[in-house]
């Protein structure tokens, strides 16, 4: 080993090999001595530095940070559980905004309302109303079906009639024929609405 | 939830992304002396190693630079925030310039009789003398010793925080003792003698 291969080996451990190198270069040597007892000043300024830190004040400020962090974390996750909810429940009024659309895009210029007591209040050319009533098995005289699973219309309930359009093969739910060449035409048909506005019976015009 | 004994930077870390304060304490009081140092020994001013140790912990908890445990510990990616910070702010502060210490403030000791520096390096002077040779380094040399050396990471984290390799690392450890060197024999050599040779002013 000569000194240019010793020194390149620095500052790892030295091994056999650099010792004997050590023995034979006097210059080497003396260098080597002056490199040791830098080590150990450095070694002696570690151990004085060793005990030197931050003041707690920066300890407190990182705690501080850090619950604070926590803090808008816990409170924005909770913000993060609503929104899955209300993403539900938006669609869900679309759904039932949809449907009232559907159900009235044909609606007639006043609805007919018939009170089970009164007859027909606001209906100009229907006849007086006897829908389907809870005594009612099948059909009324007005000509109105109830609808399968339905309530029942209840003595002195106020009810609406609207009219709208809809395909031929809603009849089959009355258990009206339809004849398939036909099914995806459109009828007219009055659709009775209870009190809670739900559809209690249809009549089909045509 | 109180620290476990033996308890790994990494199990403290991933605690400390669960929420638990008790880690981050832990994390904090196990590491922010070295940051705190090397800040101090970097930038020279105790308000600038305040505000980067700081910073660094805050960055930590922000998760900002994405610690990876594959490409090294977290002891030298706290140091490698560190640095960036120090260097960021040694930028706009002024160029990349040694600390100049007050020779004249802390006075230097008596030259030693058989004129060698290193003779007693371990005496309070001569421990001052050091210092100043240290912070007087060019940041490049500066780093590795104060990372190497005072703080005894090791090579591999020490690239880690410097972004280079270990080889470069050692190189640059190597110089900035042989500059250390012959700073302290510098130090002591001209001084002496100026001393020895006071200005005269001459009175007419």
């Amino acid at each position: 080993m000569n000194c240019q291969e010793f020194w390149d080996a620095r500052p790892e451990p030295d091994n056999a090999e650099g010792r004997q190198h050590l023995l034979e270069c006097d210059e080497c040597a003396r260098r080597m001595s002056r490199q040791q007892r830098l080590e150990a000043g450095l070694g002696a300024l570690r151990q004085e530095w060793r005990t030197v830190e931050a003041p707690p004040r920066v300890e407190q400020g990182v705690v501080a940070a850090f619950r604070s962090q926590q803090a808008h974390s816990r409170s924005r996750s909770l913000r993060h559980a609503w929104v899955p909810l209300f993403t539900w429940a938006t669609a869900a009024a679309c759904l039932v905004a949809l449907a009232l659309l559907l159900v009235r895009p044909h609606e007639p210029p006043a609805a007919h309302h018939i009170n089970r007591s009164g007859g027909i209040e606001l209906a100009a050319v229907q006849p007086a109303a006897s829908a389907a009533t809870a005594d009612d098995d099948e059909s009324s005289s007005d000509g109105f079906l109830p609808l399968p699973d339905a309530q029942r219309i209840a003595p002195g309930e106020s009810v609406n009639v609207v009219r709208v359009e809809v395909p031929r093969s809603a009849m089959l739910v009355v258990g009206l024929p339809v004849n398939p060449e036909r099914v995806s035409e459109l009828v007219e048909a009055d659709v009775m609405l209870g009190s809670d506005g739900l559809a209690r019976a249809v009549r089909f015009v045509q | 939830m109180s620290q476990r004994p033996h308890e790994t930077d990494q199990e403290l870390l991933a605690r400390l992304r669960n929420g638990d304060e008790q880690a981050f304490v832990a994390l904090y009081r196990r590491r922010q002396g070295a940051i705190y140092r090397f800040a101090l020994h970097m930038g020279g001013s105790a308000s600038l190693a305040e505000d980067i140790t700081q910073e660094v912990f805050l960055t930590l908890l922000r998760n900002e630079w994405g610690f990876d445990p594959e490409r090294g510990t977290l002891s030298g990616y706290l140091f490698g925030i560190a640095r960036k910070l120090v260097l960021r702010h040694l930028e706009r502060s002024r160029p990349d310039v040694a600390l100049e210490p007050d020779f004249e403030e802390g006075g230097l000791p008596e030259p030693a009789a058989n004129q060698d520096p290193l003779e007693e390096l371990t005496h309070r002077e001569s421990l001052d003398a050091l210092r100043r040779a240290v912070v007087t380094l060019p940041r490049r040399y500066r780093e590795v010793v104060v990372l190497c050396d005072l703080e005894e990471v090791d090579y591999a984290d020490a690239a880690a925080a410097l972004g280079c390799p270990i080889g470069t690392v050692r190189s640059r450890l190597h110089r900035a003792r042989a500059l250390l060197l012959d700073k302290l024999t510098q130090e002591r050599g001209p001084r002496h003698g100026v001393q020895r040779l006071k200005p005269l002013r001459c009175e007419i």
